[in-house]
C-alpha cells in the first residue's frame, strides 16, 4: 500500500515536470515586460509599453528608418504646393485590414480625423489643419492654414500618433480608447487575445502585404517570423533575468542598470542599449507660486545642480547614462550646444547669491517625485541636497504616480516636479513645447519662437530655431533636462534579426528564433 | 444547522454593505485619478477633463455609488477601467490561479505540517523534536520572495524541471498539466505556512496530551499511536481547523508577494495593481469578493467546530 501511495506521488512529480521548459518550438516569441499598459491604441496613449505591443498590429502613413528620417509606410509618396500649405498624399493601394478590407482614402481621413480630434499628440498639428479631405480612392489631401514644417515627423510618431483604422470603427471612437475587439490594423502582426494580468497575444496576419525595399529602422520590408508573439507581465526583475535564462522569455525589457555589467559577460544573455535615450525633466511651475516668472531665481535653482551625481546615484553605469544638456542626444539633427554650458553647473555659492539677488528669502519650495520610478526619486534626492546646500528651502513631497499626476494638474500643488520624456524624433513633441502641459510655459518669447519653428519647412531653418528655443529654455528655465539614459533590454542570444541596438521601441518582425 | 446557516447568510448584509460603503468611499478619497494614468505622461488637464467627463467619473461620489450599488444588485460589478472587460471576469480569472494556487498550498501544508507537528509532539522534548522545532521556525522566517527565487534559481534555471513564472489557465493548451507553472509558487507560499502549522499542532497536541482522558486512554493500555491520532490529535484539530480556513482565505487574497515573484495572475496581485492604477471598479469588485470569501470560510469553519466538537451547538 504504501509503495503505491509513493509510486503515485512519483508518477504526479514527473508528469508535473515534463514539458517544464516554455519556450518556442511553438513559434511562440515571448517577451517578459515590465507591467500591462493601459490600452494599444495608439491615438489617444502616449504609453511606451502600448506602443512597443501595438506597432506590431497598427501602422501610420509614415515611419523612421534607421537615421530617423520620416519615409513613407501606409502612403507611397506625397506632392506639396508651393506655399507648403497643401499636402496630397497618394496612399499603397496594397494595404489590407486585419478584417480583410482594403484600406482606402475614407479609411485614412477617419483616421486623421479622430486623431486631430482626441489624438495624444494630433491637436499638434490639427490646431493648423483647414481641412482632410479623400481627393481620390487612394489619395488625401491636407489643407493648412499655415505652413507646418514638423507634419511628417508628426505622422511618423506612433506613439500617439496617427495609426490607421477601419472608417467603420473611427465613425463611432471618442476621446476614450477603443476597446480590444476593435484592434483592427494593417501590420504584419493582428490582434488575439488579452488575457488580463496573463499576456497580450499577437499573431501573424497572413494577408499582410509588406512595403517594398530592405529592412531600414522601421521602414522597408516586415515579415512575421514568428507565428504569435506574446507580451506576458513580469513585474519582478529578478523573476525576467531568470525567466530568460531558463528559456521562458526570448525577451525581457527594463533591466535595472546595476545588473549591467554581469549581463553583459553572460554568454547565456544579450544585451540590447535602446539606441534613443529617455531623459529626466525637473518642470518648473510658471502658473503659480513663487517660481511662477522669476526667471532669475529659476537660474539660480538651475545653477545650483550638479546632474552628474544624480546620474551615477540613479542610473550606474557610464555606459548608461550622458550628461548631455542638448534636448536631443549627440549625432541626431536636432542636437544644439545652445545654453548648455548652464545645464550643469553645481555653483552652490553662485547660486546662494544669485537667489538673493532674484530676492529670495528661503520661502519653501514644493518639489513633487514619485517612487514608481526609481530614477526619478534617487535624482530628486540628490539635487535637494545640492539645493539645501545652496539655502534653498526644499520641501520634497514624495508621492505614487497616480498622485503625482493628479497633484501636478492643480497649479495650487507644487513648484516642481520630476518626470521623464521618452526620445522624440521631432522637439515639437517634446512635453514642454504644449503650453497646456503642466509647468504651462507659455512666454511671449517661447510662443514667438515656437510658431517661427512650426512655420519654417527648410530643415537647416528649423534646426537653427530650435537652438533658439533651447537657449531659451536655459535661459527661462521652464524645465530642466537631468541628463541622457540608454535603458537596456537582454535577449535569448538564439535570436537572429536583432540589432546591435533598438530604434525607441524594439520590434519583432524580420526576427527569427 | 439549516436555520443557523440561514441566519448567518442574512446576518451577512449589513456587514456586505457597510464593506461596501468603507471601500468605495476610501478609494475615492485617496488622490490620483484613473484618467490621467490611462492617457499618460503627455496627457495635458484638458485631455484628462474630457475623458473624465465622457466615462462619468466626474459625477458626485454618492451618485457613483448608487449607480455601483444598483448595478451590484443585478450582478454587474461594472467594467474595468484598464482591461475593458466586465469586472466579474477579469476577477474569475484571477480567482483561478488563485484558489488553484490556495489549494495546492493546502496540500503541501496537509502532507507536511500535519505529520511533522505530529512527529515533534509525540517525540516531545527530543532531538526530532528539537529539529522539527527549529526547521519550522527557519521556514517561517524567510522572506518569501527570497525563498521563490531561490527556487527559480534552482528548480528553474538550474535543473529546468519546471517553469519559472506565468500561469496558463488550465481551460488553455496544457490542460491539467498547467498547474506545473504552480508547483514552485504552491512551494513558496507553503514553507512559512506549514512552519506554522507544525507549531499550532505539536502546542495543541501538547496541551490535550495533558487532559484527564488522555491519562484514561494511555492507562487502559491503549497503543501510544492510537492515543496520539485518537484522542490527542483529534481534539487538537479543533484549533488547527480554524487555523486552516484563516490561512486559506489569506492564501486566496493575500498571496501578492509570491504572485508578483512568480508573474503569477491571481487576486493579490490584481487588487495592488488595480489600486496603483486607481481602477477603481475592479478594486471594489475584489474587496467586495473576499469580503464575502471570508463570511463564507468564517461560516464554514464554525460548522466545521460543530461537526469535530460534539459540545458545540449552533443556534
Amino acid at each position: 500500500m504504501k509503495r503505491i501511495t509513493w509510486m503515485k506521488f512519483g508518477i504526479i512529480i514527473t508528469v508535473l515536470t515534463l514539458g517544464a521548459g516554455t519556450s518556442s518550438a511553438d513559434g511562440t516569441f515571448r517577451y517578459a515586460t515590465v507591467g500591462e499598459p493601459p490600452s494599444l491604441d495608439q491615438h489617444v496613449l502616449t504609453s511606451d509599453l502600448a506602443t512597443t505591443i501595438a506597432h506590431h498590429m497598427f501602422e501610420g502613413l509614415y515611419t523612421f528608418n534607421e537615421a530617423n528620417e520620416p519615409v513613407p509606410l501606409l502612403a507611397s509618396g506625397e506632392t506639396i504646393s508651393e506655399d507648403s500649405k497643401v499636402i496630397t498624399i497618394t496612399l499603397r493601394d496594397d494595404v489590407m485590414f486585419h478584417n480583410g478590407q482594403n484600406m482606402t482614402s475614407a479609411d485614412v481621413v477617419a483616421s486623421l480625423n479622430r486623431w486631430g480630434e482626441h489624438g495624444a499628440r494630433g491637436g499638434l498639428l490639427y490646431t493648423n489643419v483647414e481641412s482632410v479631405e479623400a481627393t481620390g480612392d487612394y489619395e488625401v489631401t491636407i489643407t493648412l492654414k499655415t505652413p507646418f514644417g514638423p507634419w511628417k515627423n508628426i505622422m511618423g510618431f506612433i506613439n500617439g500618433g496617427p495609426a490607421i483604422y477601419p472608417v467603420s470603427i473611427m465613425e463611432n471612437a471618442g476621446k476614450e480608447p477603443i476597446s480590444p475587439e476593435n484592434y483592427i490594423g494593417t501590420g504584419p502582426y493582428k490582434f488575439s487575445e488579452w488575457q488580463p494580468n496573463r499576456h497580450v497575444e499577437l499573431v501573424k496576419f497572413d494577408g499582410y502585404v509588406s512595403p517594398e525595399g530592405a529592412a531600414d529602422g522601421y521602414a522597408g520590408m516586415r515579415v512575421a517570423e514568428f507565428d504569435t508573439l506574446r507580451f506576458i507581465p513580469v513585474p519582478d526583475v529578478g523573476t525576467r533575468v531568470a525567466g530568460l535564462k531558463a528559456g521562458d522569455y526570448h525577451y525581457a525589457e527594463s533591466i535595472p542598470g546595476d545588473l549591467y555589467a554581469d549581463l553583459d559577460a553572460d554568454p547565456d544573455v544579450r544585451t540590447i542599449l535602446n539606441g534613443g535615450p529617455i531623459f529626466g525633466l525637473v518642470f518648473v511651475n510658471s502658473k503659480e507660486g513663487l517660481l511662477k516668472d522669476n526667471f532669475a531665481l529659476r537660474r539660480a535653482i538651475q545653477t545650483a545642480i550638479d546632474k552628474v551625481p544624480a546620474l551615477q546615484v540613479a542610473i550606474g553605469p557610464e555606459g548608461l547614462w550622458r550628461a548631455n544638456g542638448s534636448f536631443l542626444p549627440e549625432g541626431n539633427v536636432w542636437y544644439s550646444e545652445s545654453g548648455i554650458e548652464n545645464y550643469s553647473m553645481g555653483d552652490s555659492e553662485s547660486a546662494r547669491m544669485m537667489a538673493e539677488e532674484a530676492g529670495y528669502t528661503g520661502e519653501p519650495i514644493k518639489f513633487m517625485v514619485s517612487t514608481n520610478y526609481s530614477h526619478h526619486y534617487d535624482s530628486a534626492v540628490v539635487y535637494t541636497r545640492q539645493l539645501l546646500e545652496a539655502g534653498f528651502n526644499i520641501d520634497l513631497q514624495v508621492y505614487d504616480w497616480a498622485t503625482l499626476i493628479e497633484k501636478r494638474a492643480q497649479p495650487d500643488q507644487w513648484d516642481m516636479f520630476f518626470t521623464h520624456h521618452g526620445f522624440v524624433p521631432d522637439p515639437i513633441l517634446i512635453t514642454v513645447m504644449n503650453e497646456n502641459y503642466p509647468g504651462w510655459w507659455s512666454t511671449e518669447d517661447k510662443i514667438s519662437l515656437k510658431s517661427r519653428f512650426t512655420e519654417a519647412s527648410d530643415p537647416a531653418e528649423r534646426q537653427a530655431i530650435w537652438s533658439e528655443i533651447q537657449g531659451l529654455i536655459y535661459e527661462q528655465v521652464p524645465t530642466m533636462k537631468t541628463g541622457d539614459i540608454y535603458t537596456y533590454n537582454i535577449a535569448s542570444p538564439g535570436l537572429n534579426g536583432l540589432g546591435e541596438a533598438t530604434l525607441i521601441w524594439p520590434h519583432f518582425w524580420n526576427v527569427s528564433n | 444547522m439549516l436555520v443557523y446557516t440561514f441566519k448567518r447568510l442574512l446576518a451577512c448584509i449589513p456587514t456586505l454593505l457597510i464593506a461596501s460603503i468603507l471601500v468605495f468611499l476610501f478609494i475615492h478619497l485617496i488622490p490620483g485619478d484613473p484618467v490621467a494614468i490611462l492617457l499618460g505622461d503627455a496627457a495635458t488637464p484638458e485631455d484628462i477633463a474630457a475623458l473624465t467627463y465622457e466615462m462619468g467619473l466626474d459625477q458626485p461620489i454618492w451618485t457613483q455609488y448608487l449607480l455601483w450599488l444598483g448595478n451590484v444588485l443585478q450582478g454587474d460589478l461594472g467594467t474595468s477601467i484598464f482591461f475593458h472587460e466586465p469586472v466579474l471576469s477579469v476577477i474569475a480569472d484571477g480567482a483561478e490561479t488563485s484558489i488553484l494556487l490556495a489549494l495546492m498550498t493546502m496540500i503541501w501544508i496537509v502532507v507536511f505540517g500535519i505529520p511533522i507537528g505530529i512527529l515533534s509532539a509525540t517525540r516531545h522534548g527530543s532531538w526530532v523534536d528539537q529539529i522539527t522545532s527549529g526547521g519550522a521556525m527557519l521556514f517561517a522566517s524567510i522572506p518569501t520572495f527570497w525563498l521563490g527565487l531561490y527556487l527559480i534559481l534552482i528548480f528553474s534555471v538550474g535543473l529546468g524541471w519546471f517553469p519559472s513564472s506565468g500561469f496558463p489557465s488550465i481551460s488553455d493548451d496544457g490542460g491539467l498539466l498547467n498547474i506545473r507553472f504552480l508547483v514552485l509558487p504552491s512551494l513558496t507560499l507553503a514553507a512559512p505556512n506549514a512552519a506554522l502549522i507544525i507549531r499550532l499542532v505539536r502546542a495543541s497536541m501538547l496541551d490535550v496530551s495533558r487532559e484527564d482522558h488522555v491519562r484514561t486512554a494511555k492507562a487502559k493500555g491503549l497503543h501510544p499511536m492510537a492515543v496520539s491520532l485518537r484522542h490527542i490529535f483529534r481534539n487538537a484539530l479543533i484549533a488547527v481547523a480554524a487555523a486552516f480556513g484563516f490561512t486559506f482565505a489569506a492564501l486566496v487574497s493575500e498571496a501578492v508577494v509570491t504572485e508578483t515573484v512568480f508573474s503569477l495572475p491571481g487576486i493579490g496581485r490584481l487588487v495592488v495593481q488595480s489600486i496603483l492604477r486607481r481602477d477603481y471598479p475592479v478594486i471594489q469588485g475584489v474587496i467586495l469578493i473576499i469580503v464575502v470569501l471570508y463570511i463564507i470560510i468564517n461560516l464554514l469553519v464554525d460548522l466545521a467546530y460543530a461537526r469535530l466538537d460534539p459540545r458545540v451547538s449552533l443556534k
